[in-house]
């Protein structure tokens, strides 16, 4: 079975400590694209909603001027929701509160031009 | 009834990845079975996860369960994969009626009533709908007291005192309740902001409710200029504290606690 181009990238960042799923998903319709989880229905629905925060986000950063929007950070008592985006789709991943933010934000930072690459070169 | 449903359930039996689960769900649901309706639809959607009506199926039977939450995600999954989909045009019609968002219903459901214009139950209820909205409303209980009222856009000014700093209080629909957003030709466009962000209270608590994360506190995040807190405000509300790119993480999280603060004082009519 041929390894999906995203493989790569979510393995890294899921050896992340306390990173419990990352997925790719469609920032337009929220579907799940890859993931290195088992993709059940409420994955599917925190990808979605994910996706559609981000896309909030990155909306109202356009209507203020701000520029594109680089990275994003839910959080929770009890977890975290980070999310980056490119061109139409956006890499999230779930994480417990423990997590080392600051390093998953340079690995999703760093996955992001790799996501573009490949965006690019799925579209030719 | 109940030969149509032995026979869509041996259909099943036989092929377990048919999407007979659909209607035989619905056929329980309309028999008020709505536990044994559930499991099919759940077993169904593990098999077909992008099935618009699979999950339209779902969203049906846990509004007849009164679990209009799911419902809505269910629904609002069914526009994501098919967005002309009329049956959950108008289940999302009657939750957000159902949930006083009246501007929200009159857009499914015009949007309903445009893909089945023949549906005279339909443009029915899209006339009644209309008519209330065009009444003028009462003044609502506002949260803001009179005497601030007049000051709201400055609520956050003496908390927030250097260049590129600036905060804005919204209120469930992304309507702005207090402070300015001003862009760099100094149009005040806190209101384009608000709209933008309208959902992002209600998308978040979903979320995190779904990973058992418990309720969310803050979202920040980082533009090309700015760093963006948000935090949830009272009353459905949102804080939303802009500050330059230039900004410490930490500072930033203690100006979003100052003006939640102010914020929650103004709301609460003690400022």
């Amino acid at each position: 079975m041929m390894a999906s181009p995203f493989a790569g990238m979510l393995q890294t960042l899921s050896r992340q400590r306390g990173v419990t799923a990352a997925l790719v998903v469609s920032e337009q319709d929220g579907i799940v694209i890859d993931g290195n989880l088992h993709i059940g229905l409420a994955e599917d629905r925190v990808a979605a909603l994910a996706a559609s925060l981000y896309r909030k986000a990155r909306l109202s950063a356009r209507a203020a001027g701000m520029g594109a929007v680089s990275f994003m950070q839910l959080e929770a008592p009890v977890g975290r929701i980070c999310a980056v985006g490119s061109g139409e789709l956006v890499l999230v991943v779930v994480a417990k509160t423990a997590v080392n933010v600051g390093m998953v934000r340079v690995e999703m930072l760093r996955a992001i031009s790799e996501l573009a690459v490949i965006a690019r070169g799925a579209e030719r | 009834m109940a030969d149509e449903i032995t026979r869509m359930s041996e259909e099943l039996a036989r092929d377990p990845g048919s999407r007979v689960f659909v209607p035989l769900g619905d056929a329980l649901r309309r028999q008020g079975q709505t536990d044994l309706a559930l499991k099919v639809a759940l077993r169904g959607l593990e098999r077909h996860p992008h099935f618009a009506d699979g999950h339209d199926l779902l969203a049906r039977i846990s509004a007849d369960r009164g679990e209009l939450e799911r419902a809505f995600d269910e629904w609002d999954m069914v526009l994501r994969l098919a967005p002309a989909h009329l049956g959950a045009l108008k289940g999302m019609g009657f939750l957000c009626f159902h949930g006083g968002r009246f501007a929200d219903a009159e857009r499914y459901l015009a949007a309903a009533a445009t893909a089945d214009p023949l549906d005279r139950e339909l443009a029915s209820a899209l006339e009644h709908l209309r008519e209330q909205r065009a009444t003028p409303p009462r003044a609502p209980a506002s949260v803001v007291p009179a005497s601030l009222a007049k000051d709201s856009r400055y609520l956050f000014a003496d908390v927030l005192n250097e260049e590129g700093q600036t905060a804005l209080l919204l209120d469930s629909q992304g309507f702005v309740l207090a402070g300015a957003y001003y862009d760099a030709d100094g149009t005040d466009v806190g209101q384009d902001i608000g709209a933008e962000l309208s959902g992002v209270t209600d998308a978040a608590r979903r979320a995190t409710r779904h990973l058992a994360m418990g309720d969310w506190t803050s979202i920040i995040f980082e533009t090309e200029v700015a760093v963006v807190a948000m935090a949830p405000a009272g009353q459905d509300g949102l804080l939303l504290l802009a500050t330059s790119r230039a900004t410490p993480l930490g500072l930033v999280r203690r100006l979003s606690d100052r003006c939640a603060a102010r914020a929650a004082a103004w709301l609460g009519g003690g400022v």
